[in-house]
């Protein structure tokens, strides 16, 4: 939608937290960020990631809800929990394999991102994306992104047996097909095939 | 129900409780009472729209048809026809000298075909025993519940024209 | 007398700083109801200026849109740039002037309050002299503001003494460029960056202090630019350093000398350059003439290959850009390094050039802007020489005055506290500045506070220097005042006025021109808008280095910015400086200094063997008196914490979460203890946004660079140990 897609490269981020602070000023979940930022080991390295939910194209937290309340649209942005129907069983939550779901314990609700919906929809950009500072998230057009990066947008990810594919791209290195963190996947069986990697 | 569905490897309750949008087959409250007062509405305005076609209602016009010569039919027989159409059977009574009056001959019970009882002067029905009145069609007897309709006749050049119905709404 | 009326404790309970969370009315509010309208204007923080969108809606800011159009951010904005705004309607906010009395502050009206500042300031000139009040400006005030400072301390009041925070910031840099170059500004906008082969990043905490640059050297690497980042800590750009030097605290200069040793040695200099358009390289060249990097790494503790490398790749490559922000200049030795870093980019010919260059990272706000028309002890508008007699007849001129009446150059700001300290000074006027927290020696600074006759305070917070004060006048946020900055690039941008000042707060410069009419200047300071300000500053920066004279509001509207000099209305402006070779000295050309060694003012040793340097963390700004009050800000580091290397803490048995005490040879605080591998093992870091006992600035001390007099807060000696139970 607008032509616009979400791209997530973690080795920009300087860890400003700038993407959580925008976050919760939007129009929609205000003074909650859903932002999710991480120092991934301060003690041995300055090293932080910032994830926004990656919309995946068969959202795993949709299909583990018990009571309806996740819903995927048509322009692909996987929505929050509807707020009648969420009964804050954090189903999702547990299911997630990005771990981005957060159950809100004073609403009764989860909340996750929900690519800033009252903007997307309208064909400007999330907060966070429009606010970072080194553009470790950002919201441009496929071509920007080709012109501009050397890394390659990935958005097909294996956890185990479970492939997912995202709407959300994570910049990777070129030549990289889809992202696997399970070492299985790199060893060499005979015929089970491998997972694609930049040699 | 299952020959209903599109081929699909998932079960059932996906299909039916399905994530995405675009394949919700549910309707939502606001929808759905969107489509209670739509209806709603409609169906005043259909009924508005009756009332008002029986207010400014004008009863249809029919060609005249010849029914009989004067003095054709003798006193106290009859004589039936087709009026306005032929398939609409009419009885045309003579019963008195310059009497002349007809009648749809269909009983307004169950349209069985009534004849003209000469002895009794009255048009009888012989399925119910549905009697009526050779003056003016009403019910005399029996389970009819509205009058015979009546033919109104004119005479021209010495013949008898029916040139409508009466007692239908002008 | 200016200890402070009540206890600390106290005032802290009742002025704050208390954190606010929440815009105007709560989050529901702006949910149900829309702004009236966006104004477009810049952050209030830090020099890079970033364009933002305010929302505001029955005259109170309640949040921001992203200004994607400003091409210097492009909508992108730090955590401090999207919480600015909670500033706003804050309960802390100083809503009328403030009297000192023996129970506290009182609120009075503004006639008493300034009726009672100019008696006070009068008495004590006609008594000690006209140069026994002192003013403190600062550098986040708009230029129009700093002007203002400028002119009030020589033309309203007479004393010499006029200085600013500035001076804790840019004027290593500015002294060395004014030397080096004859001007005192960046000489390329960023944009060069991105277009640059080689950065070099030397004591620019870029990720933290000025994290919208960051996009910039990114996108450089994308293009496939190497990266070079120099500093005692590994900070968040090193992440994707292609050569990381952890230069030893204060031995910057050892290991500049050393690459201009190798550039020289190894045939790199680009000698057509030189001999055209420099003067001077042989003095240079005898100066580093011993400096091998092998004497260099015995003393920086950079592995003398790293020091060749560097040295390489930025002399061989033509697209070298040198960036450098506090941690070279805070130092004893600050304007050397600066040289050295100049030295380097002249002799390598990266100069004048798109992608080729060397450039400050000014700090403040307005350090640009703040730093050309005449808030410092030694200046002019537009840049001149308070000791130049043509600079001198010209702005007298300007002003309506006789030349002889502007007072000769005098103390900057850590002198003009020394002087209080020591009774010269006895009355003091400050705007834009918390010393207390900001300067070295923290203890000092408080003494010397108390020691001041008369001490009147413009801010709109109660800060801890506030605290000590006589008359507190309440004064008026970013938002609440019109006027330009110059950022980084030396870009002149519109500050917007978005709402009015509230209750009975009033703006700055009113305040200023108000105070000159009860002193009998009124015909100098006629000036009701700051638009008429402006004009005059333009007139008198007209002819001098920085000329802003084309410059005007609609200008910047229209072009989104002006770089000076713009001379006149129809110049562009002028974002690169030195293109073709021409420098702003009399006979066009650069100078390369003479580069000496020498000791920093506060050697380690035996009793004091830790390296402590201080510096900042991104959800900070300053000393604090803004930042520490918006709630998501302090949040994010809510106290200081010792950084310290885990070979260096297993040595005292710390861990981290641990209460360690720093000492050095003026006080101790105690803090807790992070212990990580990204700080050199000899070396200790303490962010210095806190005041009291968390006070970073209790420990440094007062030396400074003899020629721009910049504090030595990178280099400070201490020992650690764990808080005994």
């Amino acid at each position: 939608m607008f032509g616009m897609e979400f791209y997530v490269d973690p080795s920009r981020c300087i860890g400003c937290q700038s993407c959580l602070k925008a976050c919760e000023e939007c129009e929609t979940h205000r003074g909650v960020s859903m932002i999710n930022f991480d120092f991934v080991d301060r003690a041995d390295s300055i090293a932080t990631a910032a994830y926004v939910c990656w919309h995946c194209d068969n959202p795993t937290c949709a299909q583990v809800c018990p009571a309806d309340a996740i819903k995927k649209y048509e322009d692909g942005i996987v929505g929050s929990s509807l707020k009648p129907r969420c009964i804050a069983c954090s189903n999702c939550v547990l299911a997630c394999p990005f771990g981005i779901p957060k159950l809100v314990p004073e609403y009764e609700q989860m909340m996750k991102c929900d690519m800033c919906y009252d903007r997307t929809s309208v064909g400007k950009r999330p907060m966070c994306a429009t606010v970072c500072p080194s553009q470790a998230l950002s919201y441009v057009t496929p071509e920007t992104i080709a012109a501009t990066r050397r890394e390659k947008p990935v958005n097909t990810f294996w956890f185990g047996e479970q492939k997912i594919t995202t709407k959300v791209f994570m910049m990777a290195p070129a030549a990289t097909d889809a992202i696997s963190i399970d070492v299985a996947d790199y060893i060499w069986e005979g015929e089970h095939e491998l997972a694609p990697q930049a040699f | 129900m299952s020959w209903l569905r599109r081929p699909s490897e998932a079960p059932l309750w996906q299909d039916e409780f399905s994530v995405f949008t675009a394949d919700e087959r549910y309707v939502n409250r606001r929808q759905f009472t969107k489509f209670l007062t739509l209806t709603s509405f409609a169906m005043l305005a259909g009924n508005l729209w009756i009332l008002a076609r029986s207010i400014f209602y004008r009863a249809p016009k029919y060609a005249p048809l010849a029914v009989a010569a004067l003095g054709e039919v003798p006193v106290g027989a009859v004589k039936l026809f087709a009026y306005p159409s032929p398939r609409d059977p009419c009885i045309l009574v003579r019963p008195a000298d310059d009497t002349y009056i007809a009648y749809s001959q269909k009983c307004t019970h169950l349209s069985c075909a009534v004849y003209y009882a000469r002895a009794q002067n009255r048009l009888e029905c012989p399925c119910h025993q549905g009697y009526f009145s050779i003056t003016d069609g009403s019910v005399l007897q029996g389970p009819p519940q509205r009058p015979l309709p009546r033919v109104a006749l004119e005479t021209r050049d010495g013949k008898l024209f029916a040139v409508g119905m009466e007692g239908e709404r002008t | 007398m200016a200890k402070t009326p009540l206890p600390v404790a106290e005032l802290t309970s009742r002025y704050g700083p208390h954190l606010n969370y929440t815009p105007p009315g709560g989050w529901q509010d702006e949910s149900r109801n829309a702004a009236e309208k966006l104004v477009k204007t810049h952050c209030c923080f830090c020099g890079q200026q970033c364009g933002i969108q305010l929302k505001v809606r029955e005259n109170r800011v309640i949040g921001f849109e992203p200004w994607e159009d400003f091409p210097f951010n492009r909508g992108m904005l730090c955590p401090k740039g999207v919480k600015r705004y909670l500033q706003g309607n804050h309960p802390d906010r100083l809503l009328s002037p403030l009297l000192r009395t023996e129970h506290g502050f009182q609120p009075s009206t503004w006639d008493e309050a300034l009726d009672f500042t100019a008696r006070r300031l009068r008495e004590i000139q006609d008594k000690y002299g006209k140069d026994a009040v002192a003013v403190y400006g600062g550098a986040s005030l708009t230029t129009e503001k700093a002007y203002l400072m400028g002119k009030f301390a020589r033309v309203g009041l007479g004393t010499r003494h006029i200085d600013y925070n500035g001076r804790l910031c840019m004027v290593s840099a500015g002294v060395a460029y004014k030397g080096v170059f004859g001007v005192d500004r960046s000489p390329n906008p960023w944009s060069d960056i991105a277009k640059a082969e080689v950065v070099m990043v030397i004591g620019g905490n870029i990720g933290e202090c000025a994290p919208i640059t960051t996009d910039y050297i990114w996108r450089a690497r994308d293009h496939g630019a190497r990266l070079i980042v120099a500093d005692p800590r590994f900070t968040p750009i090193a992440r994707n350093a292609d050569l990381y030097l952890p230069v030893r605290p204060g031995t910057d200069l050892a290991m500049l000398m050393a690459m201009l040793h190798v550039i020289i040695r190894d045939g790199l200099a680009d000698r057509e350059f030189i001999a055209a358009h420099t003067t001077g390289f042989e003095t240079t060249a005898a100066s580093v003439a011993e400096w091998t990097p092998e004497r260099a790494a015995e003393i920086s503790g950079v592995a003398p290959e790293a020091i060749e490398r560097a040295a390489h790749w930025i002399a061989e490559s033509r697209r070298s850009m040198l960036m450098h922000a506090r941690g070279l200049e805070h130092q004893s030795k600050g304007v050397e390094n600066c040289e050295a870093v100049a030295a380097i980019a002249l002799a390598t010919g990266n100069i004048g050039r798109e992608g080729a260059g060397c450039v400050m990272i000014t700090g403040q706000g307005n350090g640009q802007g703040g730093r050309e028309h005449g808030q410092k002890c030694d200046q002019l508008p537009g840049q001149r020489s308070l000791s130049d007699p043509a600079a001198r007849e010209y702005v007298a001129g300007v002003w309506g005055i006789a030349p002889d009446e502007l007072p000769a150059p005098g103390y900057s700001a850590v002198e003009i506290m020394n002087a209080i300290h020591r009774g010269e000074i006895k009355g003091l006027l400050s705007i834009c500045f918390n010393p207390l927290v900001s300067l070295p020696d923290a203890n000092f600074t408080r003494e010397a506070l108390e020691r001041l006759e008369f001490f009147g305070v413009i801010d709109f917070f109660l800060s801890e220097t506030a605290m000590h004060a006589d008359v507190v006048l309440a004064g008026s946020l970013q938002e609440e005042e019109e006027g330009v900055t110059a950022n980084v690039e030396a870009r002149v941008i519109h500050i917007q006025k978005a709402v009015e000042p509230p209750a009975n707060a009033r703006r700055d410069s009113e305040i200023i021109c108000d105070l000159a009419r009860r002193l009998g200047r009124e015909r100098y300071f006629p000036f009701r808008e700051p638009r008429e300000i402006f004009d005059e500053l333009r007139l008198a920066s007209r002819g001098g280095i920085a000329d802003y004279y084309g410059i005007t509001y609609e200008r910047i509207d229209r072009e989104k910015g002006v770089f000076w000099p713009c001379p006149s209305s129809d110049h562009p402006g002028t974002p690169r400086l030195f293109e073709n070779g021409k420098f702003f000295h009399a006979d066009g050309k650069a100078r390369f200094m003479k580069l000496e060694w020498r000791d920093g003012g506060d050697p380690v040793d035996a009793e004091f063997p830790v390296y402590l340097t201080t510096g900042r963390v991104v959800s900070q700004y300053l000393s604090g008196t803004q930042t520490r009050r918006i709630g998501a800000l302090v949040d994010q580091y809510p106290e200081p914490k010792l950084e310290i290397h885990p070979r260096l803490a297993a040595q005292f048995g710390i861990q981290t979460g641990d209460r360690v005490t720093i000492t050095t040879r003026r006080a101790s605080i105690t803090l807790p203890a992070m212990v990580v591998r990204t700080i050199r093992p000899d070396t200790v870091f303490i962010p210095y946004h806190w005041p009291g006992g968390r006070s970073a600035n209790l420990l440094t001390h007062r030396t400074l660079d003899p020629r721009s007099k910049i504090p030595e807060f990178k280099v400070s000696a201490c020992r650690v140990a764990r808080e005994s139970a």
